[in-house]
């Protein structure tokens, strides 16, 4: 085969299509340094905004700049093989109107992952409560979201759900303020009992110095004088703080005298003389 | 009790005791502040200990705060245009470190004083910040140096009125700590508006001290954010 012959092979059309050769193998190439470009850029987009950027945000500019590259790669490639991208358009706005209509809910989910990106009102590691679900968000994807529920189960929520159910984020906000209801004997020094717990608050490293903790009688129950304990703590440590304090305050208290009582009712007899 | 140690040591200063015994390989660390204990075990031959003062945020749990907060016992106030520098404590925490020519691992971070955490700004958009209080110093104050260090803070007051310093918040990602028989930092305060500050650090290393072990960069994590902007006030 000479040189001629090979010139003439590229020439040469692709039976059934009518494309010849060397036109779809520049399509070929098109494509694949799309591909490269694309990568290349992805990795460059992933070295640069690491660590600056959160990692959500950083996965969807990832995929806009890899896909984005990939539609001008192959619309340019496209047009070598001598489509009308008017047409193709035109064909494509069509598909998609069909397509959209067939797959409400895929782009439905797609839109409200979009709207949650932007958004943001959960971030992945965060705690949250999305409807009846509540746990760690492990991931955010186009479609769906992804949650740990607190006794470790996978849980996918479609993107819709997410976008239209109340969203609570347990750590959203720098710091969260809990309470804790505590009755003492109607004996027992109430004022007493509240320094104790305020002392117990302060030697605490993640009870906050500011907004600070407030203690005081909230209600004179039937049983008890009732406590208020309210705490301010770091959002990502709450919960253990929580779990701490309760039982510690107990304990101090009963250490110095001061004791929880049990439920109790004071029974009148009818009839019955005094003396 | 800070600099460099062979990998056989045994400190003890105040209710601190530091020991790394054992032979060849294999050693043994063992640290002791007042109750609390830490044992671990180091496999080296070669590397060298590091004990020095670092950023004061790590404890008790890391991640809690990047900021450290000095509440001042006496306000400054400060009048319009007019630079000045005085001097505070702050609080440290003290790392142990096993460095090589390549690599720093920690071994250890621990502190003689109860860490206490304050946020600084509103629930919804403030920070958690590391709390101390320090009174205000016109020359460098004596100190515990096995739980605190001293700062000099420059201070400008670039605004229009006069400003009343009650709080001082310091970015952890920016510290820059030296240490020769203490520990040292030296930051810079711009006051920009009634409620508006920024704070810095001077990275230039005063004569004779050395510089401490960069905790951030010890764990692999790069800095990019420099100064910190006080938006929530002085008070």
């Amino acid at each position: 085969m000479n040189l001629t012959d090979v010139k003439n092979l590229f020439k040469y059309n692709i039976p059934g299509i009518s494309i010849p050769i060397y036109k779809f193998l520049i399509f070929i190439v098109v494509i694949f340094v799309s591909i490269i470009i694309a990568q290349i850029v992805k990795i460059n987009i992933r070295r640069t905004f690491k660590e600056r950027v959160p990692k959500t945000t950083l996965s969807l500019m990832e995929k806009i700049a890899y896909y984005g590259i990939l539609i001008i790669g192959f619309l340019a490639a496209l047009g070598n093989l001598g489509f009308q991208l008017s047409g193709l358009l035109f064909t494509g706005g069509i598909i998609g109107i069909v397509i959209g209509f067939a797959s409400q809910t895929v782009v439905s989910n797609l839109v409200s992952g979009l709207f949650l990106l932007i958004e943001k009102p959960i971030k992945v590691g965060d705690g949250v409560s999305i409807g009846d679900v509540s746990g760690v968000v492990k991931d955010i994807r186009v479609l769906s979201t992804t949650i740990r529920t607190w006794d470790g189960i996978y849980v996918r929520l479609p993107n819709e759900k997410v976008f239209t159910s109340n969203i609570q984020n347990f750590v959203a906000h720098a710091a969260r303020r809990f309470e804790y209801k505590i009755g003492i004997r109607y004996k027992d020094d109430a004022e007493k009992a509240m320094e104790i717990i305020k002392n117990l608050l302060e030697e605490h490293p993640l009870i906050l110095k500011e907004p600070a903790p407030q203690v005081f009688v909230a209600e004179l129950g039937d049983s008890s004088v009732v406590l208020a304990v309210r705490i301010w703590a770091p959002s990502q440590h709450w919960f253990s703080v929580r779990t701490e304090m309760l039982w510690k305050i107990k304990v101090a208290l009963e250490k110095e005298g001061i004791q929880i009582p049990f439920p109790q009712r004071v029974i009148w007899m009818a009839g019955k003389t005094e003396g | 009790m800070f600099g460099k140690y062979k990998l056989s040591l045994q400190l003890k200063e105040k209710d601190i005791e530091i020991t790394i015994d054992g032979r060849g390989k294999r050693r043994r660390y063992y640290r002791k502040v007042g109750e609390e204990e830490e044992e671990k075990y180091i496999y080296a031959e070669n590397g060298e200990i590091v004990i020095c003062p670092v950023e004061p945020v790590n404890l008790p749990k890391e991640g809690t705060a990047e900021h450290l907060l000095i509440e001042l016992e006496k306000s400054i106030i400060i009048e319009p245009n007019v630079k000045d520098s005085f001097y505070v404590k702050f609080p440290i925490e003290i790392g142990v470190f096993l460095i090589d020519k390549t690599d720093v691992e920690r071994i250890d971070i621990f502190t003689r004083v109860k860490p206490k955490y304050i946020l600084y700004g509103s629930p919804e958009s403030g920070i958690i910040c590391r709390w101390w209080k320090s009174n205000v110093y016109n020359d460098v104050p004596e100190v515990d140096r096995t739980y605190e260090g001293v700062m000099k803070v420059d201070i400008k007051n670039s605004y229009k009125e006069w400003v009343e310093i009650k709080k001082l918040v310091f970015r952890a990602f920016d510290m820059k700590i030296f240490y020769d028989g203490y520990a040292y930092m030296h930051s810079q305060v711009e006051i920009l508006k009634k409620l508006m500050g920024e704070t810095s650090f001077i990275k230039r290393r005063p004569k004779g001290m050395k510089e401490s072990i960069d905790i951030y960069l010890a764990k692999g994590i790069k800095r990019f954010e420099k100064k910190f902007v006080m938006e929530w006030g002085f008070k």
